[in-house]
């Protein structure tokens, strides 16, 4: 692992520098920031708090074109749009880089996924340490910290008036490497005052909960009410999926505009009935129960069993941004508290 | 990097319709396009294949043909939803899209020296088909056939010539069956589950496929039970809606397996270890 020094003040000259990358980092929208495509660093927003979505939809689009068919019918050979020019992800959260990891065991192995793999090669991702973690994060309890290296090319932790840069990876070197005039190496102060903000961050975490007692009991639970219960307060909205940092279905459509056709996908959620509904009209999983069940145990047991590693990194969104407070750390507390 | 999602184009070769009334079910022939393709499409009985109709969308349809017949690729339809419906307007010659095969298949290498059962109701009777006609294809590996099958009515019966010939043949046993009397019929009448315990084929040296509908499957599996089959005997399909094949999109698992690639071919033995499955 390499190291180096950023004054605070030279961080758009130094992504200014980042001549062969197209650069990606949150921008300011109204309330949020949103990762975009950004032409001019000044524009660079900064902020892990007011992002609802995570960076998921850079390598996993909301709609994607799969291909265009011909006047024949014929498929076209897709060209993985705007993957060409290598990405440069700045500011993401270190819990959404574990959550890439996580669909990684999905998409990258048995039968990869070409799009997501194209993308995922070709992006480099610099994260930014959470230094505040917010009131519904508990990473801790998944495996991760607000300091995790886990995922990402690069983390930059604020000491203040500059910036310590971690770089892990081959390609988060030739990506700095381009910057090299603007770096430093780090002084002893910054050393120390990096492991101050890791040490402190970590601290600030206010909810945990234990995966081992909610393990145990979801192998006894299937059938209980508990799941009734729990889904008594959701309207089955889906913002619990679209803001997940590691939730990836999707739907395939075919669009037809003027004659012309085209297959898309698009993000879809298990919280919706039509998710599963047969053309029959028999629905496996017709109510919230039953689809709010599933995705528990998609994500803390099937998950686990299938890959070794929750469907969850702990980031909150989920809490936070229910229109109908349903709280997933109570959730889980529930399930491991129930016998 | 091969992607999965691009379909190959198929051509139909000719369509059947296989049933009247308010669920219609047409048999459509496939032959794909390309003479690469068509070599390196290799499927087994029991698996599926995604059919599609440029703008309108793709269905997982499970294939009803056998891989020992060459000549073209069949599929069962029943004419249900959007894309359903649109593969039904087409006509011999028209242009179908194709990609697959998909999932599991029926282990009929290890049937080998068995006694085939199959008990199949209304569409269910498409995966089956594929089973019997790829074990009378290679008869000598096989022990006696049973081929247990019923519909509502005679309009509803599915490959009716083909199984009226195989009637006649000496090499297998079929039993076909109507739910409700009809003039001129002169088999069975009353539901599926009830002619297997009439029959009571013996669970000696044999193993028992079933598919059709999920409450026919309900009762075909506890009489199975009654007759003595052991669960391990015992082989069925799961069904659910379906969009990548590959285990990518979500949403046909029953539990931990996903119906597209871990299915769709399940063991009672396996099946009764997804609580989801509502099985027992």
């Amino acid at each position: 692992m390499e190291n180096y020094g950023l004054k605070k003040d030279s961080l758009k000259e130094f992504l200014k520098t980042l001549q062969d990358v197209e650069l990606f980092a949150p921008v300011r929208r109204g309330d949020v920031t949103a990762f975009e495509h950004v032409s001019d660093p000044e524009g660079v927003a900064l902020d892990l708090e007011h992002q609802p979505l995570p960076a998921k939809k850079l390598l996993l689009p909301q709609t994607e074109i799969l291909f265009a068919f011909d006047k024949k019918g014929l498929p076209k050979e897709p060209d993985f749009r705007g993957t060409k020019k290598k990405r440069f992800v700045f500011g993401v959260r270190p819990c959404d880089a574990r959550g890439f990891g996580i669909i990684d065991s999905v998409y990258e192995k048995d039968c990869p996924d070409p799009y997501y793999v194209a993308k995922r090669s070709n992006t480099v991702l610099a994260g930014l340490q959470c230094s505040h973690p917010f009131p519904n994060c508990f990473c801790t309890s998944l495996g991760g910290s607000p300091s995790s290296s886990e995922g990402l090319d690069l983390l930059f932790f604020d000491c203040g008036g500059s910036y310590l840069i971690e770089v892990y990876t081959e390609k988060g070197q030739q990506v700095v490497k381009e910057a090299q005039s603007l770096l430093s190496s780090p002084s002893a102060e910054q050393i120390t005052e990096k492991e101050k903000v890791v040490r402190e961050a970590a601290e600030r975490i206010q909810r945990s909960l234990s995966l081992d007692g909610v393990l145990r009991n979801m192998e006894i639970l299937f059938e209980d009410p508990i799941w009734g219960d729990m889904a008594r307060k959701c309207i089955s909205c889906g913002i619990c999926t679209y803001t997940c940092p590691t939730c990836y279905c999707f739907d395939i459509q075919d669009e037809k505009i003027q004659g012309k056709a085209k297959r898309v996908r698009i993000w879809d959620s298990c919280m919706f009935g039509e998710y599963t509904l047969h053309a029959s009209g028999h629905n496996p999983r017709p109510t919230r129960a039953e689809r709010l069940r599933n995705r528990m145990y998609h994500k803390f047991k099937h998950n686990i069993d299938l890959h070794g590693i929750a469907g969850c990194v702990g980031c909150g969104r989920c809490i936070t941004l229910c229109p109908a407070n349903e709280d997933l750390i109570e959730n889980l507390q529930s399930i491991e508290s129930a016998r | 990097m091969i992607n999965p999602y691009l379909p190959h184009q198929a051509k139909i070769q000719s369509v059947k319709q296989e049933t009247t009334g308010d669920r219609v079910i047409k048999t459509f022939k496939l032959v794909l396009e390309d003479n690469s393709c068509r070599e390196s499409f290799l499927y087994k009985p029991g698996q599926c294949a995604m059919l599609g109709v440029p703008g309108v969308g793709e269905s997982m349809i499970s294939i009803t043909s056998s891989p020992t017949q060459k000549e073209s690729i069949a599929f069962s339809i029943m004419r249900m939803g959007k894309v359903t419906s649109a593969i039904h307007e087409k006509e011999a010659g028209d242009p179908l899209t194709l990609r697959g095969p998909y999932g599991n298949h029926f282990p009929l290498d290890e049937w080998k020296g068995k006694n085939i059962l199959t008990v199949g109701g209304g569409i269910g009777q498409a995966p089956l088909s594929s089973i019997i006609h790829y074990v009378l294809d290679n008869r000598t590996d096989y022990g006696a056939i049973d081929i247990i099958y019923g519909a509502r009515t005679t309009a509803d019966l599915c490959y009716k010539e083909e199984l009226f010939e195989m009637e006649r043949r000496e090499d297998i046993r079929v039993h076909l069956s109507i739910d409700v009397r009809e003039e001129g019929w002169d088999r069975y009448v009353g539901f599926v589950p009830s002619n297997l315990l009439r029959i009571k084929p013996s669970p000696e040296n044999a193993v028992a496929i079933t598919c059709g509908p999920p409450v026919m499957i309900k009762f075909v599996l506890k009489n199975l039970l009654q007759l003595g089959f052991a669960e391990s005997q015992i082989y069925t399909t799961l069904e659910n809606r379906m969009k990548c094949g590959i285990g990518k999109c979500g949403r046909c698992n029953v539990g931990p397996v996903y119906v597209c690639k871990d299915g769709p071919v399940f063991s009672y033995v396996q099946l009764k270890s997804l609580p989801e499955a509502h099985i027992s």
